[in-house]
């Protein structure tokens, strides 16, 4: 009798234990805080209040509406000759030496199927040359294939095991390192990724990486998720 | 919503009262000439464009571009010098101002501040909050000088293009807009716009006579900026020659739609291993057989 209740705990223990051990050892979902708030993009809402009639009091006295009181800024003139804008430096290079990530970047657009642009080559990774530029205002997008059926894994494969405090460093076009410090990485569902934070152009600048991952779908040759990896500049 | 319109037709001013502390211009008659057609575009432009990046819900945003050739002026606005000789070919702003009406008027730029004639004006143009306009001092097609308010788009573009922009403001007959040699757009005439959305990047644009290969303006370089509207005007006159001038506003930014990112399933997050399935399936089997065990033998 005593025998059986031994069994029953051990059994009970091993169905429990087991799974729960391989949970722990998997690598986190996420880590640090979300992705949007790392990014810290302003929401939309908070940038437009509904207007109020009575935001804007008036001044005392009735101000005829074809005359508002002007209080006029600076002027700027400037000549309006057609001009060729000068070509944006692009980064050069990615690293993330405690990850083992280092590979070249390439400056990419939009594809015909209107997502970002990935270089072929799985070992290289894609700067999304219509954002910023790594450390000015706004996110710099920098993305790569995690794999390729033919290539194998890519770069960016390495990138659903950062951890907060991983140090990235890019290298820009005139070979400056900006150094940089990972504060999220979070797997997100690509139907809900949210492409206008990641991709926004104002707010403090950010470092934010992405591939892909979470579980393969193979009848759409996809992942269901996007790794999603942001950095703050380090000082 | 709101619009821009000069309420009065634009207009040149007949007549006008100087208050005592000699800057405030208060036009009180005008004799409205002909409201051009491009004004005419730019209302029905003024309902379709919603003042999506307004960055202020009091303020509008303004510039000013003197494309009337050989002419510099100084800028009025409610009687308030805005602009100070201000050459042609140049672009003035863009200016925050609060959205209001406004009296605008433009002086030969070697009279005394804000006294003689106007050598044009528009009365009451109004600048709802959020909008963004660009008040062209330009010729008409006969060589009038006239002031046409247009209204500039800044609605959103997809991701990787731009929004490019032609206005017609030179004494000149209807031209196409080419761009590298092809046509993309065709019988424009003074004062209307055209816009069309363009992958971003640099092209060669030229201005050719309707319907010939006759170049009256360029082939001049320019680039048409993502996430943005990037207007070109073609100005002159024959006797001063014709020219392109450029602006840009920004417009909304579109994200791409998505990040691509492996077709191989190399690292995919499987599910438990089947060892380890087969391990927790054990375990259950243990238990639940200890279990009965030791319920029956209680029995």
């Amino acid at each position: 009798m005593r025998s059986s209740v031994v069994v029953l705990v051990l059994g009970l223990a091993l169905a429990i234990g087991t799974p729960v051990t391989w949970a722990l050892t998997q690598p986190d979902e996420a880590t640090g805080t979300t992705v949007a708030q790392a990014i810290d993009a302003p929401s939309p809402s908070a940038m437009a209040p509904s207007p109020s009639p009575t935001a804007a009091p008036s001044p005392s006295g009735a101000v005829p509406p074809s005359a508002p009181a002007l209080d006029l800024p600076p002027v700027t003139t400037r000549d309006a000759a057609p001009t060729v804008a000068a070509p944006v430096a692009a980064p050069v290079r990615l690293s993330l030496p405690a990850r083992g990530v280092d590979a070249p970047l390439d400056p990419v657009g939009v594809s015909a199927d209107g997502q970002m642009e990935l270089p072929e080559d799985v070992d290289r990774v894609g700067w999304y040359r219509f954002g910023p530029v790594p450390g000015a205002d706004g996110s710099a997008v920098l993305a790569g294939h995690v794999d390729d059926r033919e290539q194998g894994l890519g770069a960016l494969a390495p990138l659903r095991s950062t951890e907060v405090g991983d140090v990235v460093v890019v290298t820009g076009a005139n070979g400056v390192e900006t150094r940089w410090q990972v504060v999220s990485r979070e797997t997100i569902t690509k139907q809900v990724l949210p492409l206008d934070t990641i991709f926004g152009r104002d707010g403090p600048p950010r470092l934010v990486m992405v591939t892909c991952g979470g579980p393969f779908i193979p009848e759409l040759r996809s992942y269901r998720d996007n790794v999603v990896v942001v950095a703050e500049p380090l000082p | 919503m709101g619009r821009l319109h000069p309420s009065s037709g634009v207009g040149r001013k007949n007549g006008m009262t100087v208050q005592s502390d000699g800057r405030n211009v208060t036009v009180n008659k005008t004799r409205p000439i002909a409201l051009t057609a491009g004004a005419t575009g730019a209302f029905a432009l003024l309902f379709a464009a919603t003042p999506a990046l307004a960055d202020s819900h009091t303020n509008a945003t303004l510039s000013v571009l003197h494309a009337v050739p050989e002419t510099p002026v100084d800028v009025y606005a409610n009687g308030e010098r805005l602009i100070d000789d201000f050459e042609p070919g140049t672009l003035a702003g863009p200016l925050s101002l609060p959205a209001g009406a406004y009296d605008l008027a433009l002086f030969p730029a070697d009279a005394a501040d804000g006294s003689g004639e106007p050598l044009l004006s528009a009365m009451g143009v109004e600048l709802p909050a959020g909008a963004n306009a660009t008040v062209a001092a330009h010729l008409t097609e006969a060589g009038e000088p006239a002031l046409t308010p247009f209204v500039n788009d800044t609605s959103e573009v997809a991701a990787g293009e731009g929004r490019l922009t032609v206005r017609h403001v030179a004494a000149a007959p209807a031209v196409d807009v080419r761009a590298g040699g092809e046509v993309i757009i065709d019988g424009l005439v003074n004062p209307n716009e055209e816009s069309l959305t363009v992958p971003a990047g640099d092209v060669s644009a030229d201005v050719v006579v309707a319907g010939t290969d006759t170049v009256a303006i360029g082939p001049a370089d320019l680039t048409v900026a993502e996430g943005a509207n990037t207007i070109v005007y073609a100005w002159g006159s024959a006797d001063a020659g014709y020219e392109l001038a450029t602006q840009t506003v920004q417009a909304g930014a579109s994200a791409p739609t998505g990040v691509p990112g492996g077709s191989a399933g190399l690292a995919a997050d499987e599910g438990m291993p089947a060892p380890l399935v087969g391990l927790t399936v054990a375990g259950l089997a243990a238990a639940a057989f200890a279990g009965r065990k030791y319920a029956t033998s209680r029995v």
